[in-house]
């Protein structure tokens, strides 16, 4: 869930919510590091800190009080019960679940202004570090990727965070202790931005998964009655022109996944020459293995290095063994996601 | 037939004058809209003279092949002969007809130098 998109429209609609973020586990553990839930005044839920059960019960029954009364507390929850741990389906461990109040109204409250801070890195797509104290203390900080910051936790204090949050960017959330003192790093990044050439329909249903996987779309083709917003309900953006120009305005990244899925070379090896040095993301290119080498031969005899040819994902995808445009496109997106995690390379 | 005589293979992997004019004096794009096939033909003019022509392209071999032989023909022509500049002449440059359902591809910049063309007599006028 990507609190700082719903946080404005429970602004408008809520005095207060409880915020809950999953700061660290031992043990097994369903969800990553930074998983939140908000827990509405009105008793709306949204986001999970667990997969369920009886943990997000326990955080909830928290949350409901500390909408009330306010202020921060950290839960520490066993996974071990003895009831499970006697039928044998105990999943074992701890979790540390920061639990904060979040007033809405106002524009006094500290958790609301970090997280508002932290939106606007991301909306110049900039990944943020909202570092927040665990002894009690009030206040936050909030560190972006280019070294500029929001708010303090005192001077002696944030040159230390700064350092923590510089590493945290790149290992994700956690928990870390500067001057005797706890707190949690919550790394937010921007969301993938998912460019797929060539709008058939395996880009259809790549719009359409990729907004469940919180991915921004952009779809790219040369061809007006294709490229449509109507046949694209679900991208964030549909363009229309010279596709190797398109691609060339997109700001290329980590962040970025290119799929090329035109199967024409007339659009992927003008936006391959672009890409293959730069430093994307992801790319990939539908077709066979044989289609794939004989684009790889042409850009070789071009300069193209066997590495730099090597960071094409062809033929595309994670073999799921599926064949119709869905499953096609389910497959491409979990390859992204596995080397977004760093599950492949 | 085949599209992709050496003529054509040799001007896809080496084009003339492929890249952005800096200096152009016009500029028109074309695409096909059904293939997909994007084109933009750039002309700088002196004194009535293309002195120079180049090419960007997001297009089949075929297309930037005749985009290319082309853009190499009109440097050095005036305005007015390149104007005159016809599809049999770019079937001679590719060394033949294009085969069934390829016609548009080599015929595409040709049409986009003649927009250009066009809009720069426009401008004179």
């Amino acid at each position: 869930m990507r609190l700082l998109d719903h946080l404005d429209p429970l602004l408008s609609g809520e005095p207060a919510v409880a915020l809950a973020t999953l700061i660290a586990a031992t043990g097994s553990s369903s969800k990553k590091i930074g998983a939140r839930m908000v827990v509405g005044h009105s008793g709306r839920l949204i986001g999970g800190v667990t997969i369920g059960g009886c943990v997000d019960a326990q955080v909830i029954e928290v949350a409901d009080a500390l909408v009330a009364t306010g202020g921060r507390r950290l839960l520490s929850i066993s996974l071990d019960d003895d009831e499970a741990w006697e039928i044998g389906l105990t999943c074992g461990g701890t979790l540390e679940v920061l639990v904060e109040c979040v007033r809405l109204r106002g524009g006094g409250d500290a958790v609301a202004a970090a997280h508002r801070s932290a939106r606007a890195f991301l909306d110049n797509d900039e990944a943020a570090v909202i570092v927040t104290p665990l002894d009690g203390a009030t206040g936050a900080l909030v560190i972006a990727e280019s070294g500029a910051h929001h708010g303090s936790l005192g001077d002696t204090l944030d040159a230390g965070a700064s350092a923590v949050a510089a590493d945290v960017l790149l290992t994700g959330s956690r928990v870390e202790t500067i001057g005797g003192r706890r707190f949690f790093f919550d790394c937010h990044a921007p969301p993938t931005t998912l460019v797929i050439v060539g709008a058939g329909q395996i880009a259809m249903s790549l719009t359409c998964l990729a907004r469940e996987l919180e991915m921004r779309t952009i779809v790219v083709d040369g061809r007006e009655r294709y490229a449509t917003p109507a046949r694209f309900p679900d991208a964030d953006d549909v363009r229309v022109g010279m596709p190797s120009e398109i691609v060339a305005t997109i700001r290329a990244g980590k962040r970025m996944a290119i799929v090329l899925v035109a199967h024409d070379y007339k659009y992927e090896l003008p936006i391959l020459r672009q890409l293959l040095r730069a430093p994307v993301g992801y790319i990939g290119m539908l077709g066979s293995r044989k289609r794939g080498a004989a684009v790889r031969d042409l850009l070789r005899d071009e300069g193209f290095t066997d590495g730099e040819l090597d960071r094409i994902r062809t033929p595309i995808g994670l073999d799921l063994g599926g064949n119709s445009a869905a499953e096609v496109a389910l497959s491409i997106l979990a390859e992204v996601v596995a080397t977004r995690s760093g599950n492949r390379r | 037939m085949t599209a992709f005589r050496a003529v054509v293979l040799e001007h896809f992997r080496r084009p003339r004058n492929r890249g952005l004019l800096a200096d152009a004096t016009v500029s028109a794009e074309g695409a096909n809209s059904l293939c997909g096939d994007r084109i933009r033909i750039q002309l700088r003019v002196v004194d009535g003279a293309v002195v120079g022509a180049g090419f960007t392209a997001d297009a089949c071999a075929l297309c930037i092949a005749s985009a290319s032989l082309l853009t190499d023909h009109v440097r050095g022509m005036s305005v007015a002969r390149a104007a005159l500049v016809d599809a049999q002449w770019v079937h001679t440059a590719i060394e033949g007809r294009p085969p069934p359902g390829r016609a548009r591809c080599a015929a595409l910049p040709l049409e986009t130098l003649r927009r250009a063309v066009a809009s720069l007599c426009a401008v004179t006028l």
